[in-house]
């Protein structure tokens, strides 16, 4: 008994090995292997609208999307959209998966010790949402408050960071699910982007408002450390379309307001 | 090629360690209270009245034709409309205990299904009740004729309780998705809590087949 389940151990660790081997990351992609391979593989959300949404042809679309297609154009190479999530698009970049994320990724420096980041290509405000009746203007007035936030965002770090001790913080893999925990009552409060929050103000008109405002982040492309390459290339796209002002029209296509100051 | 770095997952190993601890407890709760609901749906299904048969019939089919994921997001959002407001635990044990029950009752009825209607009117012959019937002439030799399908679907509950994490239940999963967003070392965090979950299942499986030992190794030492 004790020499087959030793066999059996053996076999399924042999087994692990082969397929960590298999499948283990090869670099990302730099400049030159996007342009060879006439593609660009741009890791975007889907659940982040209208940064990143399916469209009604099933298909990855968005602000971050639009911001892809108009890399895509400059490279002259064809686009592949992927869709990726919170939680693994750093994991997708950094595995090769994807050639770059344009997925509302926001600057922070623990981020930037993996990956690198462009220059920022939009801002969001988060905030902290609540029910109506709930007297809370800051973060102290959290404790013993339960909040839904998506997990591995920047609102999580942040409220995670300044709330106090006894604020229930629970975690949710997306924004919908925080939103729905919200409107179920089986949260109390939310912390949220600008563009949720008018979401759920259109939804639920009245009955939750916002309470205070946590931070700005400045949103920006990733792409893998070992391409410098591209990183400059990417940041010298970024110049022109701005003072082009054609990333300020699709901001406004998507967002309904003009691309935000990002110089704070 | 990729560096892996330990290092922050093992610094962080006690939360890991509190995630799984969880994990354990709710699954371990959740097959007591299931096994008790398969047998219990069982015993309807196979003796019950018309009713009572269909009513199982239909919990069964629902439950056992719909996917997990989805279970779970009904106990926990859409129960507060009907009034009844469970925490992300409480409910993700709820849904792994009434979904559990759905297959545990299926095999538990294979069982009852095994026993030779003999043996049952034997049983009324030498005068034992109701009771006294299903427990020993029905129920015992019907679980250890079932006990590895079994236990292979508690272990089978113990993993696919890793998916409670998006209704911000806090077992294991959780643990480690919150430790690979704070870390970023992504590798890392789930080798290690792979390794965890085979560890426990392992665990599991010593435990029942120990159980198994004790429970249903007789006639050989009675």
């Amino acid at each position: 008994m004790k020499i087959k389940l030793l066999n059996i151990l053996k076999v399924t660790l042999a087994a692990a090995a082969l397929s960590s081997a298999a499948t283990l990351p090869a670099a990302a992609a730099e400049l030159a292997d996007i342009q060879a391979a006439n593609t660009i593989k741009v890791g975007v959300l889907i659940d982040f609208p209208p940064y990143g949404i399916l469209n009604e042809n099933n298909e990855p679309d968005g602000y971050d999307a639009t911001v892809a297609k108009t890399l895509a154009d400059d490279l002259g190479v064809e686009l592949n959209l992927i869709p990726v999530t919170g939680p693994n698009r750093i994991p997708f970049l950094l595995s090769g998966q994807v050639d770059i994320l344009v997925s509302s990724l926001a600057i922070s420096p623990a981020r930037a010790e993996k990956v690198d980041f462009s220059n920022p290509y939009a801002a969001i405000r988060i905030g902290v949402m609540g029910q109506a009746d709930l007297d809370i203007t800051s973060a102290a007035d959290l404790a013993g408050v339960s909040v839904a936030v998506a997990r591995a965002s920047g609102q999580d770090t942040t409220i995670t960071e300044i709330a106090p001790e006894t604020t229930e913080i629970r975690r949710f893999d997306d924004d919908v699910s925080a939103v729905q925990a919200l409107l179920s009552g089986q949260v109390q409060t939310i912390g949220a982007s600008n563009t949720v929050m008018a979401q759920i103000r259109q939804i639920a008109p009245g009955r939750f408002d916002e309470k205070f405002t946590l931070n700005q982040f400045r949103l920006a492309i990733a792409v893998s450390p070992d391409a410098p390459e591209l990183l400059a290339y990417v940041n010298e796209f970024l110049a022109g379309v701005t003072a082009s002002g054609a990333l300020n029209e699709a901001h406004m296509q998507w967002l309904d307001e003009p691309l935000p100051s990002f110089n704070e | 090629m990729y560096d892996f770095n330990f290092a922050p997952v093992f610094a962080s190993f006690d939360t890991l360690l509190v995630g799984a601890w969880l994990t354990i407890q709710m699954s371990t709760v959740a097959m007591v209270i299931g096994l008790v609901l398969s047998i219990l749906g069982a015993v309807g299904k196979t003796s019950g009245p018309k009713p009572v048969r269909i009513a199982i019939n239909v919990y069964i089919e629902i439950i056992r034709n719909t996917p997990f994921l989805v279970q779970l997001y009904f106990f926990f959002f859409a129960l507060p409309a009907l009034g009844v407001r469970l925490g992300p635990n409480q409910a993700a044990l709820l849904a792994l205990v009434v979904n559990f029950g759905a297959y545990g009752t299926e095999i538990v009825r294979a069982g009852v299904a095994s026993v030779g209607r003999g043996h049952i009117e034997a049983a009324k012959t030498v005068g034992l009740n109701f009771f006294q019937t299903l427990r020993y002439v029905i129920l015992k030799p019907a679980m250890r004729a079932v006990y590895p399908a079994l236990t292979s679907q508690f272990i089978y509950l113990m993993l696919a309780s890793s998916v409670v994490s998006v209704i911000s239940a806090t077992d294991l999963a959780a643990a480690g998705n919150d430790l690979q967003s704070q870390t970023f070392a992504s590798f890392e965090v789930y080798i290690v809590i792979t390794a965890m979950y085979f560890v426990m299942s392992l665990a599991f499986s010593g435990v029942f087949a120990l159980i198994g030992k004790l429970a249903f190794s007789y006639p050989l030492n009675r």
